[in-house]
Formats: C-alpha cells, structure tokens, sequence
C-alpha cells in the first residue's frame, strides 16, 4: 500500500469519535471497510464488530482470532451548571492537558465547545498549584442554559475535536491512534489475504469497550471461542524524557508482548516470524498485565493461548497521540503472515513451555 | 413498603452469609413465582414464566457489608477486617452485632493525632469479655453494624439499605406483577459487596437477553458532599455510568422513554465511583445488554443509609411499566 493510501486510512479511522459504550460511528466504519475482505460479517450485542474468513483446511477447523480495540477515551457531561459543563472521562484521561482542548459535545446535538478552567484565585489552594483535576474543569458552548438543556443531557459524550495531521514522512497525529491505528494494522492484514490461503478460520474482531471494562475482546471470545487469540494494541512510544526501560522507538519496530498474559509458544512462534520477514521488533514485559483485552481474553471459557502484540504510540490518552505509519504496515505484514502459515495441527503442537529455546 | 424495608434491613446478612435473609424473601415469594432455586453460591432465582418471551434478568442484591473477626486477644478483645466496603470514618463508636446475636462496641487504641481518621488495624471490638476463654466470639465471626430503623416520614434510615431497598423493589414489583412482556428472573444475589460474585454465576446460569440491577446510588445534595447531580427525592436515577461500567445507551433510552411516557420522574444518573451486578451482567457469557434502576440513597456504606420512599415507590413504579413495554432491542434467542 502507497503511504499516502495508509494515511488516508488511518484519517477514515480517527475520524468516527466512538468513544467507548458510543461506538455505532466507528463500528459502521469498519463494516464498510471490512465488508469486500470477509466471508461474513456482524456487530455482536454489546457491539463488537466481527468479521468471518473462512480457512482451507478440512473442517472442523481451527479459529484465530484477532483483535483490536475500536473504542476511543474522552469525556462525559456529568451535569450542567449555569450553561457550563461539567466533565467526568470515559476510559483514562490525561487530565493534565485538557485546559484549552477544543471538544465536541455529542447531545442531541453536536456542539463544539472549549475545555476552560477558572482561574487560580478561585480554586481551591491544593488545586491551585500544578494541572486543575478534571473536577474543576468545564466545557463552554457559549450558549445561554436554556439552549445547552435543550440539547445536551447529563451523559452527553465529549470527544476531542479531530485533527488529523502528518508529521514528516512516516508519522501521524491524531485523537484515538489509541487503538485505531491497530485497528487499521488488522484492516490492511484482511487485505493481504485476499487471495492468500489460510488453512485456520479467521475472526477479525473489532472490540468494544477496551477503555472501560476489557469487555468487548472476552465476551467476543465466548461467542467466537477461538482456539488462539492474537491481541493488538498500541504501548507507550519513546518521547521526551521518557524512560527506556518503559518505552519504546516510534518507526523502529513493533513490541512482542511477553509475560503471564502471552502464551510463550506464541511469543516464540511471533518472534521466529519477525526474524524470518526481517521485521524489527522488541521484546515488551508484561509481568503481571498487558493493560489489553489479552487480560481478560486469556481466561474466557476454558482458557485462550493469547498473544500480545503492540504499535508504539507517544501521548498516550492524549488528543495528540503519534504513531509510525511504518510500524503500522510491519504489524498488518506480521499478522496476515501468522495466519497463513499456522499448520492445521499447530494446536496440538504446543504447551505452556516459558522455557527459552537455545 | 415500609414495613417490608424495615424487616428487610433489621436482618443481619453480610456478604457470603445472607441465609437469614435469603430464608425471609424464600417465604415471602414462594405463592408468586413460577419456580425457584438457590444456586451453588447461594443466590436465590425466582422465575416468572412467560412463553415466547425474551428473558429478562432483575438483581438485587442480599448482602450488606460487614465485619470479620481475625484475632481475639487475651483480654477478650477482638480485632477484625472488613466484609466489604466499610469505612474507618464510620466505626468508632459504633455497635455492631455477630450472626449469633452477640452485639459489641468498636474501641480504637489510643490515637495520639485525634483529627486523624485511623484505619481499621487499630480498632478492635469489645464486646464485654475480660479473657479470650470468656470471650464468645471466635476468629471468623462476622458481625454487621447495628441500628435501628428510622422513621422519618417520607424519608428512611438504616444500616443495610445497601441494598435491601433493591430487594424490597423487586419484591413490590413481583406482588404487584400482572402481565409482561418478558420471562422475569428475579436474582437476589449474594457478594456483591466482595465484587460481584453472585450475579457473575447467576447471570452465566440465567443467560439472559437483557438485564437490570437495582441498586442504591450516592447523591450531591448534601453540604460539600459528592459533585453530583442525583438527589434525594427526585426520582428513581437511570444510570448512565459508574466505575464499573457504561450502561447500555439502547436500555438508558427505553428506560427514560418508558418513564416519560408514564410521567414517572426520574434522574440521569452518572456516578464516579463503585459499581454494581449489572457489571457482571454486561461482561457474561457473549455479552448482555445491561442497565441499572438506582435509588438515591444519602451516606451509602455507613451505618445509617437514608432513601425516600416516593423514590422507591416511583422505582416499583417504573419498573413495573418496563415490564410491560417490549425493549428496543432486537431479542431473538
């Protein structure tokens, strides 16, 4: 795919707000995306959006399922003080820069508003110092109460406006990279294997609710009951100050998760593949939780081999997420190559073994 | 309704024990369903059977929280941990009684900063023993705070309301039941209050279409109290979100539709904190639509919890019509 087809992409992706539990935009999204690379397709009751390949393999075949987040964070009207609003957050906010955000109030209405915070003298002394917790903050539409009542109700969504910018040759900038650009990473997968073969049935899964309960990967799975899982997610991108023991280099690569979540045959399987295509990747520990849907999605039913595999991304919950464009066509590469390898009998083949090969 | 709440939470139930309480709603409701069991963790599932009809799950929960006993010393004293959510601003000074009757005082050692609140690990319980052989309660008692019922009128107070006032709801609605458009299971569930855990099998063995919990809901109408909208007296509250989960916008929509139509008022409730079964129900099996009815109740998880009793009326109330009104989602089995 052309870098400039990959970022008109990447823009049809950030563009639907859906933040979680408000997903129908984003969802309808990936429907038309999705619709000319599947066999079948449908939304789930809590919303997930699932599409069907069906593999060549003699039945009854194997399932894979892939996965990848569709929900976005933001913010949620949580009540009205003279024509103000006040903002609670869906999923996990950095609150740190919400003062002079541009939003949309998603009422009745879609109204643009700005995020204000009062000024210091009138906060309280602890709040007085450093960023203004969310408690504090407001959403101003200039409109007089009468008019915010009649269009916006307590619960009203908030999303951050979209602005959608590239920066240099191989990065992007947007609200919801966050998990879109995951989403566009399976997108582009389904697309290489068009006219590839798969023996294993393939479930794409576009998730619901990731930000909030992990909700949409596991129930996904109970339905689907894959026999192995592939989770993609984005994890935190090296930027200024940060730490290299805990982030990693936008456009250098992808992270291969490892730890109690990532079944470590799968790690192992992954790891050979990136060698084998050349594919710059790093190990991510992930000691006790991925902070994915693998968390939940490793103990649906009777148990899913699951694997982890993370985009870097730099601002994390922030309206100016940054993620490698290259990094994003290296995970959809990797994906479609898993699945049009697994053996038939790649199941039988492997157990819990945590023990490195030589 | 008043005299089934106050039966209801003068009965002592924390979680993991809720028998007692249990046994109380098993007699109440035996004449007005259609069957009913008590599942491996204790729940009790009563059906109301409707042919043809999508099932509907209502939960409320039975258990309160509590006190647990995990040391009694020489002198008789008892040190303990919390069944739940308790809070150290609530226990000092404060009586509490053990399933097998024994009622005691909270103490706390001595606290050389008295403006501080201290935590839970310098109180004990004395209960009136001066050695640990005369001493009747033993490592693993469970104990909940003890309070009289109080009559204020329009409004209640009580330890426990959390959430007998969801079980007296499910209750009056089942009496008051006539026709539906749904097959009801009504699940009075048990440890809530150590994380959802009743409604979590209850829902995986009801495996229903769609689903209500009826809780209790902190308010913002007391002085400096929760920066929130829900207050006491306005109404039912249909949750939008808490901590544990974005109710489900299609049921919030059929919820406030079907309350307008019936001129029942309400509240659009978003609470910051906690959470309730209807988590459990969302996240089951494939996933359940899921939402919640809360009634707004002052000083949740202290000892005295107060609720209006035109809010729950007007919960019966509502409930009652969404019983009778086809739900907006598309149900086939």
């Amino acid at each position: 795919m052309k870098t400039s087809d990959l970022s008109n992409l990447l823009r049809k992706l950030t563009t639907p707000p859906g933040l979680s539990g408000y997903e129908d935009t984003i969802a309808r999204e990936v429907e038309s995306l999705w619709k000319p690379l599947v066999d079948e397709l449908s939304r789930n009751r809590l919303g997930s959006v699932l599409g069907f390949r069906q593999g060549s393999g003699e039945p009854p075949r194997p399932r894979l399922m892939m996965v990848a987040h569709q929900d976005a964070i933001g913010l949620m009207v949580s009540g009205i003080k003279e024509g103000f609003l006040r903002l609670t957050e869906i999923g996990g906010v950095d609150h740190r820069i919400l003062p002079g955000q541009l939003v949309q109030i998603h009422g009745k209405r879609t109204l643009p508003a700005v995020v204000v915070q009062p000024p210091p003298f009138l906060l309280p002394p602890e709040a007085q110092e450093g960023s203004v917790p969310l408690n504090y903050l407001w959403a101003d539409t200039g409109l007089e109460e009468k008019e915010v009542r009649r269009w916006v109700q307590i619960g009203a969504p908030v999303s951050f406006a979209r602005n959608f910018l590239e920066l240099g040759s191989d990065l992007v900038c947007s609200p919801s990279l966050d998990n879109r650009a995951s989403l566009c990473a399976l997108t582009l997968c389904l697309q290489e294997l068009q006219g590839r073969k798969h023996a294993w049935d393939v479930w794409a899964v576009s998730s619901t609710q990731e930000e909030e309960t992990l909700g949409g990967a596991a129930t996904s799975a109970f339905q689907i009951r894959p026999d192995l899982a592939v989770v993609i997610d984005v994890t935190h991108g090296s930027g200024p100050g940060s730490p290299s023991h805990k982030s990693y280099p936008l456009g250098r690569g992808i992270t291969l998760g490892w730890g109690a979540t990532v079944h470590p045959k799968l790690y192992e399987t992954f790891k050979e593949l990136a060698e084998k295509m050349e594919i710059p990747y790093r190990m991510e520990a992930m000691p006790r939780y991925s902070g994915t849907d693998a968390d939940r999605l490793q103990t649906v039913a009777e148990g899913i081999p699951t694997m982890v595999i993370s985009i870097p991304l730099r601002y994390m919950h922030t309206p100016v997420e940054i993620v490698s464009k290259k990094d994003v066509q290296r995970t959809a590469r990797l994906l479609a190559e898993f699945a049009t390898t697994l053996e038939i009998d790649f199941m039988d083949k492997i157990q819990w073994d945590e023990t490195p090969k030589a | 309704m008043k005299e089934l709440l106050k039966t209801l939470v003068e009965i002592s139930a924390p979680s993991g024990y809720e028998s007692q309480v249990r046994n109380q709603i098993q007699e109440w409701i035996r004449p007005l369903v259609d069957e009913m069991r008590v599942d491996a963790l204790g729940n009790l599932l009563a059906v109301h059977r409707q042919a043809d009809a999508p099932r509907i799950m209502l939960v409320a929960h039975m258990d309160e929280i509590g006190l647990m006993i995990t040391h009694v010393d020489r002198q008789g004293f008892a040190r303990f941990v919390s069944l739940g959510g308790v809070m150290p601003i609530h226990c000092v000074g404060g009586r509490v009684r053990f399933l097998n009757g024994v009622q005691g005082v909270i103490g706390v050692e001595k606290n050389p900063a008295s403006y501080e609140i201290p935590p839970l690990e310098k109180m004990f319980i004395d209960v009136g023993a001066s050695s640990a052989e005369d001493c009747p309660i033993r490592i693993g008692d469970v104990a909940v705070f003890e309070r009289p019922f109080l009559d204020l009128g329009k409004r209640v107070v009580a330890k426990a309301m959390d959430d007998r006032v969801g079980v007296a709801v499910l209750i009056e609605t089942l009496r008051r039941l006539e026709k539906s458009a749904f097959e009801i299971y009504f699940v009075f569930s048990v440890q809530e209050e150590v994380g959802v855990r009743g409604a979590t099998v209850a829902a995986f063995g009801v495996e229903p279409h769609l689903g209500l919990a009826i809780d209790v809901t902190a308010t913002g109408d007391t002085p400096k109290g929760h920066r929130m909208e829900v207050q006491l007296g306005k109404g039912p509250a249909i949750k939008i979100r808490d901590a544990g989960m974005l109710a489900d916008p299609r049921l919030i929509q059929w919820m406030v539709q079907t309350a307008e139509k019936a001129k029942i008022p309400y509240q659009r409730e978003i609470l910051e904190f906690g959470g309730t079964d209807a988590r459990a129900i969302q996240l089951s099996r494939s996933g359940v639509p899921a939402g919640v009815i809360s009634i707004p109740c002052r000083y949740v998880h202290a000892p005295s919890e107060m609720v209006d009793m035109e809010d729950v009326e007007n919960a019966v109330k509502l409930l009652g019509r969404l019983l009778q009104t086809p739900s907006p989602l598309e149900l086939s089995s």
